[in-house]
């Protein structure tokens, strides 16, 4: 078990940090631990956690923005926005249950670090285009902040949206500030059964390509359809292919309408109402149809056209059920446990259709082995690890969490 | 925009107003997006913030005009899109014109140069010697290919220009006055012009009959002839100003006659060159006023018979016209609706061109002098036109008649033509073969008071 | 104007300029360097012509591999690059320094690939943002970053400035609307980063090279978003007595969970001049116009109409009007956008580009006009209200060396105001060499030193738009501290 280290303000992850580089001690970076189970292994001798830097700093819902400490828990910052009638817009995606972590345990400052979005980022963007600013140390143990907390910026590099996705290897926020939207007056949900992937998928596109804002376009193959908890839609036993809209109530009919009348060569729509619309994309944001198993969990991002080809192909070489997101951009796919996770299979489909894959779910012992991150080209790999060197030159933030050696 | 003249310089009028012009530029550069060299060439010299800068820094150093400068000043098609596009009101048409003036007079070109600049001059404003030239034009094409090699690349343009048939003569060349058999209502001088009385004469016949119809006398003074744009935009200032002096004398004259309600042009390019004689004129002390007064009674024919009810057209088509907005009257003399809707009105289904505000390399005697990018502009024009399918193309002006005409599948005539035929006149020029889609507009019944009752 | 001090040119790479020029012809072709001296003058300024320098030479690629072989030649020979798109940089963003090598990216202006199942264009990066918008309109979609330069501006620009645009309040800033480049790098290797698929792999370069003013490489290529345009978008205009009214109703507004597409602000002095231009309508009469748009379907904007005009009743406005054609609705935004050319006829002027938090409006308005009064200086007010972003147009004479001074001055003044409001210096013109020296107001010497050294990974020499976005003084610390870090 390695020393645990809570800091309760940012001079004394400053100082934590400050003895580690000189040791050149690793640290492991937490924030509640929900995604420990998600990339490559960290030994860590030292493991920090930022649940001791908690609270929200600056919340003005008139200029739809909230700043707060990176520890502070998601459930608490969303029950604080549902207060004042706002979200987050896009609806970070909780990766706890599928993963074998806690659900709904997951900190704002994990959230920007690992760029979590959940099926909203269709419309409105992923976690990193909310960002506007945060504040943090790097493994240089400098205190430093980017951004701020303004709508428009651009002073200096966008350092606070090139830390998002970065996975604490780079640097421990410590305090993040971020675009909020208002919640919207209504939503609505209308599913189509039975299509197989290319015509769910060809059908989410022509969705999209209309202007209805859809703010969530999703297709789930029977057998992923069939867990989830919605009694009336696991019992069909058939694909589902949901969009989901979300506005003033009238704007919803009327937009429900109009996609309907487009999409009606693709069968007769089911609809879900409020409450239940909030239900089914809940249990999406959850990942409950990817429940934790001892399978393997990728997740691969695509282009919506080639993504049903793509997943097609895969099954060419093993079983592989398909959850598509993002209107087929996003594709959650459960295959069995290997040795080496198919990563090579996946990997060759994916570069040929275009697109990256990462592997979600392992046993510790596969994601140590195998390249859990998409491997990158040369010239990238070496601005990425100039980018390590610039944040962290002793190498002691998560090393290898993302790539080995990195 | 900072500029840096001395006390000395200003004292030049001209150094003094192309200071002020200068003055105005902000170089936030939205010219650059709509000038067509810039977008085909993508260098900033050739376009308007460039040349603006290229003509400052000229003014400035009070040195003659390098051949860098004056090759990219050349470039220019005087299309004036960027006085369109410009938010600050800088009068870029002024400052090149007053810039041209000077590249010409501290300059020297080489002499294949000057040779084909002096034909132009000496040629195309008068219309007997023009016509003798286009006759001639056709011993010129064997050589076409030797014209080039020897580097006489713009004399070869001119001889593929020419027509290889020319129209009869006009049936009303002036001087004198078209009257109207109707009941008098207006009278307007109009200017016959050169090169397109010779190409094309049925236009300033169809103008004729097109205004007569409707109660117009229509004058072509003694006297009066070429408007100077031609040789003005060539850099030589004082034989446009002869030019525009004689039209003005010949014009006093009639005014003197009696009211005129204006001074008709039919080729845009004539037309802004008309409206701009009382600043061509101003330091001239006796022209001065009278040039000015001439200057506001100039309107494009599209523009006078826009204010003016023309009635029921007599024919009707389904003829479907690519309207192709001339640089001289949509960015000079800022005239884009009236043609179309004129059109509209006489029966036309009308539709635009993708991007109509960009040149089709005519630009007066460009064609000649830059035949490569004229080319490049008249071809990305072309498949412009093909792309909307039209049944023919109607223009505001000669120039880019002829640059146009042969190279869409569709015959290109003007616009009055068209408002001729629809109102009654005879098929125009080239025609013919569509003469079979359009039919006569049965003569309204006369209608009793039953039928009122019913309806 | 002459602030911002230019580093000192190397004058052996001067020296050596008639070989460099001989040697960038052979690369490329004698058509696309520019060598004379009235052609390099041509590039000796941006849109902000306050500050003026010409190129050693100016190149004009054509290619992806063009721009590769010019820059692998600087990359050896340790000469300075300035990469340059339209030249509509409002802060010198493009602007030469005179040992320099300009790469002007104007003849890449293609579109290489739209896809409209997918929603994704390709392009090179000297197209200019509306041609973007012209290429997808047919097929019903539109390209959302609209800044107002958009008919000139290149998206290589956009990208190096992240910018925004009227827009922006509803469908973000160019970084949330790129998918994917293909940049080059100072030594001419050529990266891919990101593609058309979203979330690009590893960290989120696509994020640092957006914004970065042209510091970390040169895109030749991006790849973009395209969105499925509205059925309809109307503006309505509400006009104020003060502008206090106007700032509250933008709050109100906001606050009321409508988020408007754009509202813009104009102040009576930049009315009356962008009347003049685009004879849009607006009314002449009030202090403070703001602009309203809203889209969706007909019968949505009517109603998002009504709310909008409800909410704006509580702050007695003196003139609501909204759009009454789409004819009508393209003058109201062409006068908005043209407002900064527009300033041109009665002035020179100086732009700033601060933002802050929407509550401070009334307070920073007040005192922007305090700082410009004590500069015995005019001062327009055009900006997006929505976001905070303003745009004070401090009026001046460029022919008179003193009002210039002064007018960087208020303009100082103004930056540090914003900055201490808790907003910034520049919201979406960059930094440039125009707000350069200001940085150290808004970062602390290692918010600076995070980023510098984020420069070194891509440009270790510096060699890229050097002399810009960094305090010289922080530069020459960085450069100690590396040192240092090189002998550790």
């Amino acid at each position: 078990m390695s020393d645990l280290q809570r800091p309760a303000a940012d001079w004394e992850l400053q100082f934590v940090i400050a003895g580690c580089a000189e040791r050149r001690v690793p640290i492991e970076i937490i924030g509640s631990g929900s995604k420990r189970a998600i990339g490559r292994p960290v030994d860590g001798t030292v493991t920090v956690t930022t649940t001791s830097l908690r609270g929200i700093s600056l919340y003005e819902p008139n200029e739809l923005v909230m700043s707060a400490r990176a520890g502070t828990t998601l459930s608490h910052i969303e029950a604080e926005l549902a207060a004042r009638g706002q979200m987050l817009p896009f609806e970070p995606i909780d990766l706890g249950p599928a993963t074998g972590g806690p659900q709904g345990a997951q900190t704002i400052g994990a959230v920007f670090a690992t760029n979590m979005s959940g099926a909203r980022r269709i419309l409105h963007g992923a976690a990193r285009d909310h960002l506007l600013g945060v504040r943090g140390v790097n493994g240089r143990a400098e205190m430093f902040q980017a951004g701020g907390r303004v709508m428009k910026n651009v002073t200096g590099y966008d350092v606070a949206r090139g830390l998002s996705g970065s996975w604490g290897t780079l640097a421990v926020l410590t305090e993040v500030t971020f675009k909020v939207i208002p919640w919207p007056e209504t939503a609505a949900t209308i599913v189509f059964l039975g299509l197989p992937d290319n015509l769910a998928l060809e059908l989410l596109s022509v969705a999209m390509a209309l202007p209805v804002e859809v703010s969530g376009a999703v297709h789930l193959q029977a057998s992923v359809a069939e867990r989830l908890n919605h009694p009336g839609l696991r019992s069909l036993n058939k694909s589902i292919t949901a969009l989901r809209l979300e506005n003033f109530s009238s704007a919803v009919s009327g937009r429900k309408h109009r996609l309907k009348e487009a999409l009606k060569v693709y069968g007769k729509a089911l609809e879900l109402d409020h409450r239940e619309t909030l239900e089914f994309w809940g249990e999406l944001r959850r990942l409950s149809v990817m429940p934790n198993r001892p399978t393997l969990l990728w997740r691969i991002s695509t282009k919506p056209t080639t993504a049903p080809k793509l997943v097609a192909a895969i099954k060419r070489y093993m079983p592989a059920e398909a959850f598509y997101d993002w209107g087929g951009s996003l594709i959650w796919l459960e295959v069995p446990a290997t040795a080496d996770a198919g990563t090579a299979e996946i990997r060759r489909v994916t570069a040929i259709h275009g697109g990256h894959a990462m592997l979600i779910r392992a046993e510790p012992s596969v994601r140590a082995s195998v390249e859990v991150f998409q491997p990158l080209s040369p010239p990238l790999e070496r601005l990425t690890r100039g980018l390590k060197a610039a944040f962290d030159p002793a190498g002691i933030l998560n090393p290898g969490r993302m790539y080995a050696n990195l | 925009m900072q500029t840096n003249f001395t006390p000395e310089q200003l004292q030049n009028p001209r150094v003094a107003e192309a200071d002020a012009i200068l003055r105005r530029c902000v170089h936030c550069g939205l010219c650059t997006a709509t000038c067509p060299t810039y977008v085909l060439l993508g260098d900033e010299r050739d376009s308007p913030r460039g040349r603006i800068y290229l003509i400052k820094d000229m003014l400035e150093d009070n040195a003659p005009a390098s051949p860098e400068v004056q090759h990219h000043l050349d470039r220019c098609l005087s299309c004036l899109s960027c006085m369109t596009t410009c938010p600050s009101g800088v009068d870029y048409m002024h400052l090149i014109d007053l810039a041209r003036g000077y590249v010409e007079q501290t300059a020297p070109r080489p002499f294949k140069e000057r040779f084909v600049r002096q034909l132009l001059a000496r040629v195309l404003p008068y219309p007997e010697r023009f016509r003798l030239a286009v006759r001639l034009a056709p011993l010129g094409r064997p050589w076409l290919n030797m014209l080039r090699r020897f580097g006489l690349k713009q004399l070869a343009a001119m001889i593929e220009l020419a027509p290889p048939v020319l129209p009869p003569s006009p049936k009303f060349e002036g001087p004198g006055t078209a009257a109207t058999e109707d009941e008098r209502r207006a009278r307007v001088i109009m200017l016959a012009g050169c090169a397109q009385q010779v190409l094309r004469p049925g236009i300033n016949d169809s103008t004729i009959r097109l205004l007569a119809r409707r109660g117009v006398d229509v004058t072509v003074s003694a006297g009066s002839g070429c408007c100077g744009a031609l040789t003005y935009h060539l850099g030589d200032e004082a034989s446009a100003v002869a030019f525009a002096k004689r039209n003005v004398d010949a014009w006093s004259k009639e005014l003197e006659k009696g009211p005129v309600d204006a001074i008709i042009s039919n080729a845009s390019g004539c037309g802004t060159m008309l409206k701009d004689y009382g600043h061509l004129l101003k330091r001239e002390p006796e022209y001065a006023a009278r040039a000015a007064r001439i200057a506001s009674l100039a309107r494009d024919v599209s523009e006078f018979l826009g204010e003016y009810e023309l009635g029921a057209p007599k024919r009707w088509s389904s003829l479907r016209i690519a309207y192709h907005p001339a640089c001289s009257l949509q960015h000079g003399q800022r005239i884009k609706e009236q043609p179309r809707e004129l059109l509209s009105k006489a029966g036309y289904s009308v539709v635009d061109i993708p991007e109509s505000h960009i040149c089709c390399g005519s630009a007066g005697t460009y064609n000649i002098m830059q035949p490569e990018i004229a080319g490049e502009l008249r071809d990305r024009k072309a498949k412009n036109i093909k792309r909307v399918k039209p049944d023919l193309v109607a223009a505001g002006n000669i120039g880019c008649i002829t640059q146009l005409t042969g190279q869409v599948d569709v015959p290109v005539v003007h616009t009055v033509e068209l408002l001729d035929w629809a109102y009654g006149g005879p098929v125009p020029r080239g025609l013919e073969g569509l003469a079979r889609f359009v039919s006569n507009v049965p003569e309204p019944k006369q209608r009793r008071a039953e039928d009122f009752i019913h309806a | 104007m002459t602030l911002s001090r230019m580093p000192e040119p190397d004058q052996a790479v001067l020296d050596r300029s008639s070989a460099i020029i001989k040697d960038l012809e052979a690369l490329i072709g004698v058509d696309g360097v520019i060598s004379e001296e009235e052609g390099r003058r041509a590039f000796e300024a941006d849109a902000l012509t306050a500050y003026r320098q010409a190129p050693m030479v100016v190149v004009l690629p054509r290619s992806t591999e063009d721009v590769s072989k010019v820059l692998k030649y600087c990359h050896r020979n340790g000469l300075k690059v300035v990469p340059r798109g339209a030249g509509t940089s409002l802060c010198g963003g493009a602007l030469p320094m005179a040992d320099s090598i300009v790469i002007g990216m104007s003849r890449m202006n293609r579109v290489l690939d739209a896809d409209f199942v997918n929603r994704t264009i390709t392009v090179e990066s000297g197209i200019t943002n509306l041609a973007i918008t012209d290429a997808v309109s047919a097929e019903g979609f539109f390209y959302a970053p609209d800044p107002s330069s958009q008919l000139a501006c290149t998206v290589g620009g956009n990208l190096a400035m992240n910018s925004g645009g009227a827009h922006c309040l509803k469908y973000g800033v160019t970084t949330n609307n790129v998918l994917g480049v293909k940049m080059v790098l100072i030594d001419g290797e050529i990266v891919d980063v990101g593609g058309a698929y979203p979330d690009a792999e590893g960290y989120d370069f696509l994020a640092l090279i957006v914004g970065s003013e042209g510091q970390f490489g040169i895109v030749t290529e991006a790849t973009l978003r395209i969105l499925p345009r509205a059925e309809s978008a109307r503006p309505v205009m509400l006009g104020f007595s003060s502008c206090e009214a106007a700032g509250q109703c933008v709050a109100a507004i906001i606050g009321s969970g409508i988020i408007p597409v754009a509202i813009e602000y104009m102040d009576r002095p930049a009315i009356a001049v962008c009347e003049a231009y685009a004879k849009a309508g607006y009314p002449l009469d009030v202090e403070a116009l703001l602009i309203v748009e809203v889209e969706g379907y007909e019968e949505e904007t009517t109603r998002l109409l009504r709310d909008i005009v409800d909410i704006a009743r509580s702050f007695d406005p003196k003139v609501v009007e909204a759009s009454t054609s789409p004819e009508h609705s393209a003058r109201i935004w062409k006068g908005r956008k043209a407002a900064f050319g527009a300033m041109g006829r009665i002035s020179d002027y100086y732009c700033m580009d601060g933002t802050i938090p929407l509550g401070r409006l009334p307070e920073v308005l007040s005192r922007i006009a305090q700082i410009c009064a004590e500069h015995r200086l005019k001062v327009a007010n055009v900006f997006h209200a929505g976001d905070g972003n303003l745009h004070p147009l401090i009026l001046y004479n460029a022919n008179d060396a003193d009002e210039a001074r002064r007018a960087e001055l208020a303009g100082a003044e103004i930056l540090r105001l914003c900055v201490s409001v808790g907003g910034c210096l520049t919201g979406e013109h960059g930094v440039g060499i125009e707000k350069r020296d200001l940085m150290d107001v808004q970062y602390t010497p290692s918010d600076l030193a995070v980023q510098m050294r984020i420069k070194s990974v891509f440009d270790p020499n510096w060699q890229l738009n050097p002399g810009k976005v960094f305090p010289l003084s922080a530069l020459e610390a960085s450069r100690a501290s590396a040192a240092a870090d090189q002998a550790a």
